[in-house]
Parts: structure tokens; C-alpha cells; sequence
């Protein structure tokens, strides 16, 4: 399966954390290399780095809305799923959303989000006394520590 | 027999309601007004999906997709768009198998009992009673 990005948004809509993932050159598997290279330019066409990551809040914002309309409060939005792409979704009860774009093949990452949250998320960001407790323009959020989890993370969990 | 087939939905090209048809009561009862909301919201949804293809791919955007199924912990959305642009969405239980062939039928219907009678005049709402006759046998004998 292939990563092609990452995202987390804090309560206020603002993205505070975002990663993308660039295939390996030639490679049938296409597997995220382990240093992780960094996409200069937006994985979206004609967009700017700014605007994907308003354009996926968008989304999930309005699709989520629509699902609670229809299956009820106690209802998840999970992740959908286009022609070329999937976007998994996951959300903590403290509105924090955690957001990932795979290739079509993969199947839930509910699981994975959440682990995301709990070991890497919790540990490295909330646990950390220098880290503010809201993050605009993802202060905190980039530490090192974390950055480096959600890569390994992401290699490990995923490459199988 | 326990229906697995929620609802349908059929939004014209311009992202206008014009048709809504519930089979069972597993979804929340949403007005008309709400319904029409959703109708455009989810049409805005889909176009802003079809953009946000990885241009990591090399797709070009007139082969790009947009949401083509929609997961929830209630109900999944299978949406599907006709080369005309109407986009016909049915809400099925999660593990709900074969949605493809269900909705190519609800299409075959829509082009013999919708599109071919003389009185329909395109994108309004569809006001055909041998089309929703049709469409509910076919819901009941699945």
C-alpha cells in the first residue's frame, strides 16, 4: 500500500500538522522511502501547499456533518474511497482529526490513526512541558520526536 | 427479510435534488429542505474530491473521479455518475455486497421508466409512477 499524505487539524479548523509522502522513483511498489522525502511542490495540482490541506478540511468537515445528519449523533465518518484515491478519517472526542490519504487497495485505518494518536500524538506532543496547549501554526506539534514516529510509524505499519 | 437497501438519491448535473426515495427507516427522517442541502453539498463534495487527486499520480484531471463510496460506522454511500453528470446515490447497509449491480440496475430504470417517458423534461424533479413502481419491486425482490 502506498502513504500519500497526512494531516492533523486541531479544534479551530487550522491544520497543525501536515506530511506527505513522494513515491519512490521507478519502483513498482512504491512503497514511502524511510527518510521520507518531502514533496516540494503540493501533491495537488494547481493548488498551493496552503490550500490542499483547507481543501481536505473542507471535505471531511462537510462529510462529516452529512453523515451525523443521517445515521445520528453516535454515527463516524469513516473514509471514502474515489477512483484513484482514499482518505481515512479518524477524530478524538476532543475534535482533533487526524487525516490520511492512501492508495484505493488499503483497508481501514481507523486503527492506525488512532494508534497514531495514542503512541505518538499523546506521548511527543501532550506530554511534552514545552508544547503549548493549543498549537497555531503547528508549534509543538513539529518536534522532532514526533515527526520521526509518524515516519517510522507510517514505514512500519504500512509497508506490509 | 431484513432490507439492506436505505435510500436513494438522484442529483441532476447542477447539484438539484430530484429524487429521494427511502426503502426503510435506518436512516435519520431528514427534511426536504436538509435533503436538498446535502444534494449540494455532497455535488460541491465531489468535485472538490475529483481535485484532490495526488498529482503525484500523473492522472490527468479529465480521468480523475470524484467520491465514489463513503464509509460511516451506520450506513455506506455508494455514489454513481452517469457521463451526463447526474450522480445517483444509494445509502446500504455497511457490509452491503454487489452495491455496483444494484445501482446499474436503479440507472437501467432511470433511463427506461425516467428518461423515456415523454412527459419528463430533464434535470426537474422525477414525478414517474411506473418508475417508482419499478424501483420499489426490484428493492423488495432482492
Amino acid at each position: 500500500m502506498v502513504v500519500y499524505s497526512f494531516y492533523v487539524f486541531d479544534r479551530h479548523a487550522e491544520c497543525i500538522y501536515k506530511k506527505r509522502w513522494a513515491p519512490r522513483p521507478g519502483s513498482s511498489s512504491k512503497a514511502p522511502q524511510a527518510n521520507g522525502v518531502l514533496d516540494v511542490q503540493s501533491p495537488f495540482k494547481g493548488l498551493s501547499a496552503e490550500d490542499d490541506a483547507k481543501l481536505v478540511f473542507g471535505t471531511i468537515f462537510s462529510l462529516r456533518n452529512m453523515v451525523r445528519k443521517l445515521g445520528g449523533p453516535d454515527d463516524n465518518f469513516i473514509s471514502y474511497r474515489t477512483g484513484h484515491y482514499k482518505l481515512h478519517y479518524y477524530e478524538t472526542p476532543t475534535s482533533l482529526k487526524f487525516v490520511m490519504v492512501t492508495d484505493t487497495k488499503t483497508n481501514n485505518l481507523r486503527i492506525v490513526l488512532h494508534q497514531i494518536y495514542v503512541s505518538l500524538y499523546v506521548e511527543y506532543v501532550i506530554k511534552n512541558p514545552l508544547s503549548p496547549v493549543e498549537h497555531p501554526g503547528g508549534i509543538g506539534v513539529n518536534c522532532e520526536l514526533f515527526e520521526l514516529g509518524v515516519e517510522q510509524f507510517v514505514t512500519a505499519s504500512l509497508q506490509n | 427479510m431484513h432490507r439492506v437497501v436505505y435510500s436513494l438519491i438522484i442529483i441532476n448535473k447542477a447539484g438539484g435534488l430530484v429524487y429521494n426515495r427511502d426503502f426503510n427507516n435506518a436512516l435519520n427522517k431528514v427534511s426536504v429542505n436538509d435533503l436538498l442541502v446535502l444534494a449540494g453539498t455532497f455535488h460541491g463534495v465531489h468535485a472538490i474530491t475529483k481535485s484532490l487527486t495526488p498529482s503525484s499520480l500523473g492522472i490527468p484531471s479529465s480521468q480523475r473521479t470524484g467520491i465514489e463510496v463513503l464509509e460511516s460506522s451506520h450506513f455506506r454511500l455508494t455514489s454513481f455518475q452517469t457521463f451526463t453528470g447526474t450522480k445517483f446515490l444509494l445509502f446500504t447497509e455497511p457490509h452491503q455486497p454487489n452495491v455496483d449491480v444494484i445501482i446499474r440496475k436503479v440507472y437501467e430504470l432511470y433511463a427506461d421508466y425516467v428518461t423515456k417517458n415523454p412527459f419528463y423534461q430533464l434535470e426537474m424533479p422525477i414525478r414517474c409512477e411506473a418508475f417508482d413502481r419499478h424501483l420499489l419491486t426490484y428493492m423488495r425482490a432482492r
